[in-house]
């Protein structure tokens, strides 16, 4: 009997098997990359039917999100508004601003046929997750935090994953997205931008004491007397640098405010 | 480690509970299918083997192959959000609005709140600031599914073709014309028995326009002999409202008060608030209870006969000769001694608490017993005390039925509108002669209704009723109390109410849609009539009550709509006595009945559990709610009692055949303790033909069998029939032995005296002596501590829980039907009920009781002795609702192998259907068997085409768009292979946090007001058996519920730590009453 394979076929399984390896590799990160939400969702951005900017009303005229969202604060939904806002101020007779404009079209056609502009979803969690804008609105978490800079977006722009890994990152670690509740809709926030001595005066004026500001301060015990804002600035400097960091208003809030986010399946899931 | 907990067995030598007599002689059938979850081993019919397992893959390969080829899939599909073009106003999408309404019932009113999510009603409760508000019952909670029902009648239909409006419209005008020439001579119209003001008073504008015109009231269970006989003994109008809350004793003569004959009167709670006490020497209430089967009033009751109901009159004689009525005594006099011997003691019992006694009687009874029990009210001083007489409104429906059924005999009717819900050709009294005598006279019949019943396919006109929840109406409540019915939503399928229709009769509007009307409009304008101006049931209503108010003021007005009803609207208290006159001309009618015995078994026609008179048949809900007593669904059965069941040697679900006055129905019999022998009863409405899958089956044969046709005549009491077992056997779907528990001490009861030794229920039982390891299932148990750092967090969290007072508890099942309405529980079918696969979450379970057996008595050392039929007869009757007990340990968690069931921090036991598997391995490891998997798409696919999978008929796949209407917009609706259960209505508790929330922005004030979220079951509850709260919040109810001496957990040996409790229910009975010993004897020897 003769040799009935070739002398090549002897280094084939090991070919194979390292190929097969590459293949393999190649495959898993394909899929940990390409089909997470994180790819597959972050950048959308579907053409409106009607050219609304976000840039120019939530950036340049700076109108509040909730002039329009109206009912983010007490509803799970933050709803898209009807066309009687629009016209408030595009309306004949109302603003009259560009109630001519071509890139209106759509909502005059609705006001006129009462058939609703179909605006296009964006953001879209599972339905089996119940996501409630309220209790974060209300809570000190900002519209910024899930949507991004909307008021820079020309065309509104996935911004965040909403994945479930994403938020129970912060369901987590609520302090790092938490924020005054008078910032919640300025989309341009930063903790530097507030007034140390303001932000504690406030703290102590809800009658917090003072110790334990500072015990959150010092994440622990606070070792000597605090008196006033005085003293807690000091120490904040002292910890936290000259501005005003995320965390420092954060882990405060989270404390005082009782933040604690569910982390259970019920939740978000019924 | 495999362990099998081997429950201890019950000591034999108690009280025996047991829901079926299989279970109670331990007979094969039972043993064979007790506790398994699961029952495996189904046969498929030659039908679903068609599309056999290969046949299925089959198809989904090439499915697969298809959807491959086409990359369909890999296309982000677009969602579109449609905002309204004009905001709405009250409207929050996302938000539940909330509007105050009334159902419109025979007995009174129903106040409801119904839930609206953006304009469509999803669920309903009762209305608690209305006087008689509070839970409701099972049909009140099940209607909202009427409204969304696909099969409900759609269109106007002559003579069961569809038609349209205009053609319809033509038919009334020319009834109008000719009313008008005739003054209604040949027109006879029959309404149903709502008391609505508005309805009254265009009746009345009805008879003055045609004078010569019949007006009737009828629906199926409304006799008339309850308001003949107080009209008679009292006067004209005067009919009484009862005060449970102040009745200390109550005897009721087959009233079932509690469950499906309401009377007029207090809510039911305040019949139970009387029954839960926690103090040695407080005072209960006492009930005696004679009837011829078990009903949720017997079951409640302290004492109860079973009584053949050709007897109840005889014993309603007997009390009145007893308390001094001379014209009952010749009556009295025919009572056996078994009957006198247990009335005697009652009746003593009744005379001492003069005052503050009631004695109630059936409302389909003979007007001799109604003018009785008057006179014996009178004789216990009731009347001003536990009675009030009023003065109701007065009626132009003054013909009684049997006077348009004469007219219509006679020729002289010409058109029949029928507005009744009430389906008159298949339910009427002796309906085929009145149907024969519609078609030989050629009666146009003009029919009002919602469903498309024999009445309506008969019908020259059949008209789309309107649901109550699409129209404008008003009602009053038993009391009197004045409601307005208000639309929560625009007539889904055009339809009109009977409002409207006497509106048209009285020639003021035009029916159908808005756009029916402007043809009509123009039409009259072109030829130069005059226009009609069309009337609506809104200015019809707002015209009735601008005169109770004395001017429409719309403060008042919307004062009424705000809160569902009218303040100081219910009727005045009227003087009256007792007519003895009146009495005695009826007594002298009254004949005396013999007890029905084998060669002349008695026939008695029940409401329906389910259906009610047979409107309900098509509500899945209602149709596959078990019956309390038999937990029957899908079908109704001979009851019979076990000494006739076993006499003629019948099986469960064995055909037998029912003959009666010429009449002959052929129906399977069920074995009922507690039912008298030689009796049969038999539940109406079932047997209705053509009425689409949930009403008839597919096949249109129907559900069930129609007991009317065995009803020549008014009475509901059938004598003289005979009774023959056949050799078929029906199958049934009962689900009595499903989903049972083992172990010992589920069901606890003791009496008054007894509950509050310190030895009750706490060492009752195994928990006597549980052993000191706390469980096989270790977690997260108890109070969080320094020395349980492990527990439920109290400072932080809400800690929820449950109790369930089995002292109130009546079994109605409206709590499963909330609980279905609330969850998006779907409907399996009686096929899947069979195999033992229904979803509804809460499971009533009824345990039958005896502590007699064989010769000797409850202590009798021979264990293997079964009760004797006779005994049976005596069985007591008690309920337990079980759903998912939250157990803080919870078997079910440790064994899901993909975390799909956790703990939440709140001491819930989660479901995250999204992550579930379907192993079943949970539902296998719970003891309470409290746990429901979806073994097929049951929201998808059609019931009847489950075993096709994909190959379904494709426009019967998917769930009805109108069905989706209903579905609750915070709970998943979940899909096949997924195991889901109770959850204790977690998105309320959410919503209720969120709210909190919302007020707490930056404060630290999270927890929710004491007791100010209710969980769906809680809300509907009748009798208020159901506490829910908040434990960590020490003011909550249920904090107090939980510290009551009678509160236990079932299977508490096996250390589950559940969070719902029960408390033993409380038994009150009178100690001179023959058998009072062996009443609540348990608790004593089951330490």
């Amino acid at each position: 009997m003769g040799n009935f394979f070739p002398r090549w076929t002897n280094w084939l399984p090991l070919k194979l098997a390292i190929a097969l390896a590459f293949i393999g590799a190649g495959v898993s990160m394909g899929i940990a990359y390409y089909f997470t939400p994180k790819y597959t969702r972050v950048g959308y951005e579907p053409t409106q039917p009607v050219p609304f900017s976000h840039k120019i009303h939530a950036g340049e005229l700076g109108l509040d999100c909730r002039y329009c969202h109206s009912f983010v604060e007490v509803s799970g939904h933050a709803n898209v508004p009807t066309n009687q806002t629009c016209f408030n101020c595009h309306g004949a007779g109302k603003g009259n601003i560009k109630s001519a404009s071509p890139k209106l079209e759509k909502v005059m056609k609705a006001q006129e046929t009462g058939q609703p502009v179909p605006w296009v979803k964006l953001h879209k969690v599972p339905d089996y997750a119940y996501f409630n804008h309220s209790v974060h609105i209300n809570r000190g978490v900002s519209c910024a935090s899930c949507h991004g800079k909307i008021n820079e977006m020309e065309v509104v722009r996935h911004d965040q994953t909403l994945s479930m890994g994403w938020c129970l990152d912060c369901h987590r670690n609520p302090e790092n997205n938490l924020r005054p509740l008078d910032q919640i809709t300025n989309l341009n926030y930063q903790a530097k931008d507030l007034d140390r001595a303001a932000f504690y005066k406030d703290l102590l004026a809800a009658g917090t004491p003072a110790g334990d500001i500072a015990e959150v301060i010092l994440g622990g015990k606070p070792s000597y007397d605090v008196k006033g804002v005085e003293d807690l600035m000091a120490i904040a400097e002292k910890k936290f640098g000259k501005d005003v960091s995320q965390l420092e208003v954060g882990s405060q809030l989270k404390k005082h405010w009782q933040i604690q986010p569910p982390e259970s399946c019920a939740a978000c899931h019924r | 480690m495999k362990r099998i907990w081997h429950h201890p067995e019950e000591p034999r030598t108690s009280k025996r509970y047991w829901r079926s007599t299989a279970e109670l002689e331990q007979r094969s059938e039972f043993l064979k299918t007790s506790g398994i979850e699961f029952p495996a081993g189904d046969t498929l019919s030659a039908e679903e083997q068609e599309n056999s397992r290969r046949e299925f893959l089959k198809v989904m390969g090439a499915a697969t192959g298809l959807m491959g080829l086409g990359m369909a899939s890999c296309r982000r599909p677009i969602f579109n959000i449609l905002p309204y073009t004009d905001h709405v106003e009250w409207v929050i999408p996302g938000k539940p609005l909330l509007y105050a309404t009334a159902m419109p019932r025979a007995g009174g009113a129903t106040p409801l709140v119904v839930t609206t999510y953006e304009g469509r009603p999803t669920h309903l409760q009762g209305n608690a600031l209305h006087a008689l508000g509070g839970g409701i019952d099972t049909f009140a909670q099940a209607s909202i599914l009427d409204l969304y029902d696909p099969e409900r009648s759609q269109k106007p239909m002559m003579s069961g073709k569809v038609a349209d409006w205009e053609r319809a419209n033509a038919v009334i005008k020319k009834v109008v014309a000719e009313s008008k020439k005739d003054q209604g001579a040949g027109l006879a119209v029959i309404v149903g028995e709502v008391k609505s003001p508005t309805l009254s008073r265009l009746l009345g504008d009805l008879k003055k326009a045609y004078p010569q015109a019949l007006i009737s009231r009828y629906e199926a269970l409304s006799s008339g002999s309850a308001a003949l006989a107080h009209g008679l003994v009292f006067g004209n109008g005067i009919q009484p409202v009862y005060h449970l809350g102040k009745a200390k004793r109550i005897l009721s003569l087959d009233c079932d008060f509690l469950g499906l004959d309401p009377i007029a009167g207090d809510h039911i709670k305040e019949f139970a608030k009387h029954r839960s006490q926690n103090k040695s020497g407080a005072e209960m209430n006492r009930l005696y209870a004679l009837e011829n089967r078990f009903t949720l009033t017997g079951g409640m009751a302290d004492h109860r006969k079973p009584l053949a109901a050709s007897l109840i009159p005889v014993a309603a004689a007997f009390i009145a000769a007893e308390l001094g009525e001379s014209s009952a005594k010749a009556l009295a006099a025919t009572a056996p001694g078994s009957l006198t011997d247990w009335l005697k003691p009652a009746i003593a019992d009744l005379k001492e608490n003069a005052g503050a006694s009631l004695v109630l009687a059936g409302s389909r009874y003979g007007k001799e017993v109604h003018a009785l029990v008057a006179a014996i009210n009178s004789a216990l001083g009731a009347f001003g005390k536990t009675v009030d007489l009023v003065q109701g409104d007065a009626d132009a429906a003054a013909s009684a039925f049997s006077e348009v059924a004469a007219a219509v005999a006679s020729g002289k009717v010409k058109t029949l509108v029928s507005l009744t819900p009430s389906n008159i050709l298949f339910d009427a009294p002796d309906a085929s002669s009145f149907g024969k005598s519609i078609r030989d006279k050629k009666v146009a019949v003009i029919h009002l209704g919602s469903s498309v019943n024999l009445t309506a396919r008969k019908a020259g006109l059949h008209l789309p009723a309107a649901h109550y929840l699409e129209s404008w109406g008003d009602v009053r409540a038993a009391d009197g109390t004045y409601s307005v019915v208000q639309p929560m939503i625009q007539p889904l399928y055009d339809g009109v109410n009977e409002i409207e229709v006497i509106l048209a009769l009285l020639d003021k509007k035009v029916l159908g849609p808005v756009a029916a009307e402007e043809p009509a409009k123009a039409g009259a304008a072109a030829t130069g009539a005059p226009v009609v101006s069309s009337a609506t049931a809104y200015d019809a209503v707002r015209e009735t009550f601008g005169s109770l108010v004395g001017g429409i003021k719309e403060d008042i007005w919307n004062v009424t709509l705000r809160d569902g009803f009218l303040k100081g609207s219910a009727y005045t208290v009227a003087q009256a006595i007792v007519n003895s006159s009146a009495l005695s001309g009826l007594m002298a009618d009254a004949k005396a009945a013999a007890a029905p015995d084998a060669g002349a078994y008695e026939v008695v026609l029940t409401p329906s559990s389910s259906l009610w008179d047979g409107r309900y048949a098509g509500n899945a809900w209602l149709q596959e709610a078990p019956d309390p007593v038999t937990k029957l669904t899908w079908d109704n059965a001979a009851w019979l009692g076990t000494k006739t069941f076993r006499d003629l040697g019948l099986k469960e679900g064995q055909m037998v055949t029912v003959s009666v006055g010429g009449a002959e129905l052929t129906l399977p019999a069920i074995e009922a303790p507690g039912h008298v022998t030689h009796s049969i009863s038999i539940s109406l409405g079932y047997g209705q033909k053509n009425l689409g899958y949930v009403g008839s089956d597919t096949k249109g044969k129907g559900r069930g069998f129609d007991a009317y046709s065995l009803r020549k005549g008014e009475s509901f009491v059938l004598t003289g029939a005979t009774l023959t077992a056949t050799s078929d056997v029906y199958e049934l779907a009962i689900t009595q032995e499903h989903n049972t528990m083992e172990g010992r001490a589920l069901y606890r009861e003791a009496t008054l005296e007894e509950f509050n030794k310190p030895e009750y229920t706490s060492q009752t039982g195994m928990d006597s002596h549980i052993p000191p390891n706390i469980s096989f299932y270790k977690g997260q148990v108890g109070v969080r501590s320094e020395t349980n750092p492990a527990g439920f967090d109290y400072q932080n969290e809400h800690q929820w829980g449950m109790t369930i007072d089995l002292s109130k508890c009546l079994g109605c099942t409206a709590c499963v039907v909330a609980c279905q309405s609330e969850n998006n529980i779907p409907v399996v079918g009686k096929d899947q009920v069979r195999k033992g696969r229904i979803m509804q979450w809460i499971r009533m379970d009824r345990y039958f009781a005896t502590n007699e057996w064989g010769e000797g008595k409850a202590d009798s050392d021979d264990v293997n002795v079964d009760p004797t039929p006779e005994q049976l007869e005596g069985a007591e009757m008690v309920m337990q609702p079980v759903a998912c007990q939250q157990c803080e340990s919870a078997p079910c968690e440790t064994v899901c192998p993909v975390n799909a069931t956790v703990h939440t921090e709140d001491g819930l036991n989660a479901m995250a259907y999204n992550r579930c598997i379907g192993t079943r391995y949970c539902a296998n490891n719970c003891p309470y068997t409290a746990r429901r998997f979806n073994w097929f798409d049951y929201n998808k696919r059609p019931l009847d085409e489950l075993y096709w999978g994909p190959l379904s008929t494709p426009e019967k796949t998917g769930m009805r768009e109108s069905v989706k209407l209903q579905k609750n917009p915070n709970v998943t609706v979940r899909m096949r292979g997924v195991i889901e259960k109770c959850t204790y209505c977690v998105q309320r508790l959410e919503a209720a946090k969120i709210q909190q929330k919302q007020k707490q922005r930056d404060s630290k004030n999270f927890r929710i007001p004491t007791d100010s979220v209710k969980v769906a079951c809680q809300q509907a509850c009748p009798v208020e058996a159901i506490e829910f709260g908040d434990l960590a919040d020490p003011k909550s109810s249920i904090n107090k519920m939980k510290a009551s001496p009678r509160s236990y957990e079932i299977l508490k040996y096996i250390g589950t730590r559940p969070r719902t409790s029960y408390l033993a229910r409380l038994r009150n009975p009178n100690p001179k009453m023959p058998g009072a010993d062996k009443i609540a004897v348990w608790s004593a020897k089951q330490i």
